[in-house]
């Protein structure tokens, strides 16, 4: 019987995969454990792990930078096989630097405009003046690169990529030197909400799981030169924690959109209204939010509390208790098909004889709500 | 300040030898400084050599070996006669041919310098947006180099114009042909004429001093502000 194969950089037809998948790649850094990927054609995965595991040799050796041995193919075309490889510029990828990489001699509009010049899926018009905006370059717009401090020169490097519209979008701890409030705010709603509309496949690479919280469902785990599939965050997020990577906790939590009044989000939790106070304003009725809860910001009462100030009260189970090594208890609680923890003192666990699977309010302010 | 007549046009020759070498080196310098940048093999030690060799080895060296190039009496010579529509030796076409050689590395160095500090980098993150390499050269590695460009120009352009030993082997001093500044400078002194020397030279000088104070004016202007990338000081005289 004879075989087709598809043809090397050219679309084909005879696989049924149209998403990455990556077969035995080795690299000089996982000799002994090749990589091994399947991903679908759009989604955003988060991809972490310990300093010096290796995510940024798998970026560039996805991207055709880095020498690498195994099988490569997107969109049913073959980027790699064996030691044959296709270019960086004709895969249909974008590759973020760390060190950002602005284009040295030009404004920061030139690099913008180059980048969209170059895209295979132009943006139109109004979106890019809607990201600049949403990313606040519009002042910087005309300044030379080398005049942008680290947390800018970050920030128009992940625009100049979004300009660039690739269906498979590389990130390489992008936002590491943005101010994490401007981060938690305004860049990374905007990015989910910006993926939502023109999708594309987004392996967005971070040592910041809230980061990757707000913008993944799954996440690829990589740990001495070793990568896993995609994994739930919670699995991910109890690795880091026992790598010591981990610092404080935070849950992510999902909620549909219900009404926007003076400056108050009412968001729908499977039929129960929280409220959030500090609001980046592009929701919509019926949009689904992501957001995070810290740990260390819920209370917990035996009984419904009275009126108080703290606006949102959530009923919840509680499903599991954790001796944490500084004394805390770390309480795991479920409502409403979501799960989220909450850190509270032993005193505090003994004093309201706290017991699994019992019935609890959860307490927490309307400001807390981080990431929306 | 009275010049002769024979003197403007040494010295008319010698900015059009200068200009037409800076141009000719400029067009082949980019590609070759950048090819040689990204090149990983061995043998790129062996063409940087090849390259600066003209920086070190006295010009009559160049001239003598350039000469035996032009002789009609062996092939390439004969080829290049009737390419050139007649000899190249004490002809001006000759002077730009050995001028291209012996300038080479004053155009490369400056180039390669700036293209090996920050030509990877900007390459790569260019075809990690789906830029081709020739559009990458074009629209991010020269508006990245254009300090280094200018420096490059200018070292080329000021060390052209003080050309002699090369132009003495196979130029000679043909008036309006072959003969330049500092040919007629030489001839000035041989024939004790110092005052004539004296106009000339200080000349010379004048234009070289201008040139380069201006380049580094330009050098300053173009290099990005605040930044701290090898490249992007203003290098007049990259080279020593």
């Amino acid at each position: 019987m004879e075989i087709t194969l598809p043809l090397f950089g050219t679309a084909s037809t005879t696989s049924d995969s149209t998403g990455l998948s990556v077969t035995g790649l080795v690299t000089s850094l996982n000799a002994a454990t090749p990589w091994q990927l399947e991903l679908p054609a759009s989604g955003v995965f988060g991809l972490t792990g310990p300093s010096g595991s290796g995510k940024s040799t798998l970026l560039a050796a996805l991207a055709g930078q880095r020498h690498c041995r195994g099988h490569i193919t997107f969109a049913n075309t073959v980027w790699q096989r064996g030691r044959r490889a296709l270019a960086t510029h004709k895969r249909t990828l974008s590759l973020g630097f760390q060190d950002s990489r602005l284009f040295a001699g030009q404004s920061v509009a030139d690099n913008l405009a180059l980048a969209r010049r170059y895209s295979r899926r132009p943006l139109p018009e109004e979106e890019c003046g809607r990201l600049l905006e949403a990313f606040g370059i519009e002042p910087l717009l005309y300044q030379p690169v080398e005049l942008l401090s680290g947390g800018e020169a970050q920030r128009v490097a992940v625009l100049r990529q979004l300009f660039n519209n690739a269906p498979l979008q590389l990130f390489d701890e992008p936002l590491s030197a943005v101010d994490r409030a401007q981060v938690l705010r305004r860049l990374l709603p905007t990015l989910r909400d910006f993926w939502a509309r023109y999708p594309a496949l987004v392996i967005w690479t971070s040592h910041d799981f809230d980061e990757i919280q707000l913008l993944a469902q799954r996440c690829l785990w990589m740990d001495s030169a070793n990568l896993s599939a995609p994994l739930p965050l919670p699995e991910v997020a109890q690795r880091l924690d026992s790598h010591g990577v981990g610092d404080s906790c935070r849950s992510r939590i999902e909620a549909r959109v219900e009404s926007l009044n003076d400056g108050l989000l009412t968001l729908d939790l499977g039929g129960i209204s929280i409220f959030a106070d500090r609001v980046a304003g592009h929701y919509r009725k019926g949009d689904t939010a992501a957001f995070l809860l810290e740990a260390g910001d819920i209370s917990l009462s035996v009984e419904k509390p009275g009126l108080s100030s703290i606006l949102n009260c959530l009923q919840v189970t509680l499903v599991a208790k954790q001796n944490l090594t500084d004394g805390r208890i770390r309480l795991r609680l479920a409502a409403a098909d979501q799960v989220f923890y909450a850190d509270i003192s032993r005193l505090s666990c003994e004093r309201l004889e706290l017991r699994e699977g019992t019935t609890y309010f959860a307490q927490f302010k309307a400001g807390s709500l981080a990431g929306l | 300040m009275n010049i002769a007549a024979a003197d403007w046009q040494a010295l008319w020759l010698t900015l059009k030898l200068a200009g037409l070498t800076t141009l000719l080196l400029f067009i082949i310098g980019v590609p070759l400084a950048w090819k040689l940048s990204q090149w990983q093999s061995r043998w790129r030690h062996g063409i940087e050599v090849l390259i600066t060799l003209p920086l070190v080895l006295p010009p009559t060296v160049l001239g003598f070996y350039l000469l035996l190039l032009f002789s009609p009496n062996y092939a390439p010579g004969q080829w290049l006669s009737q390419l050139f529509d007649g000899p190249l030796v004490f002809s001006f076409t000759g002077l730009v041919f050995a001028s291209v050689i012996y300038s080479l590395p004053f155009m490369v160095q400056p180039l390669l310098a700036a293209f090996n500090a920050n030509g990877q980098r900007l390459t790569q993150a260019a075809a990690a947006l789906g830029i081709p390499p020739w559009a990458a050269l074009l629209k991010v590695l020269l508006p990245a180099s254009r300090a280094a460009i200018v420096s490059a120009c200018a070292l080329t352009f000021a060390h052209t114009l003080g050309e002699f030993g090369v132009v003495l082997m196979i130029g000679g001093a043909i008036p309006g042909e072959t003969q330049v500044v500092s040919i007629a400078l030489y001839q000035h002194v041989e024939a004790m004429e110092y005052g004539a020397a004296h106009r000339l030279a200080l000349m010379l000088m004048g234009i070289t001093t201008v040139l380069l104070l201006a380049a580094r004016w330009l050098g300053h202007r173009l290099a990005p502000r605040g930044s701290n990338n090898e490249q992007a000081k203003p290098v007049v005289g990259v080279l020593g």
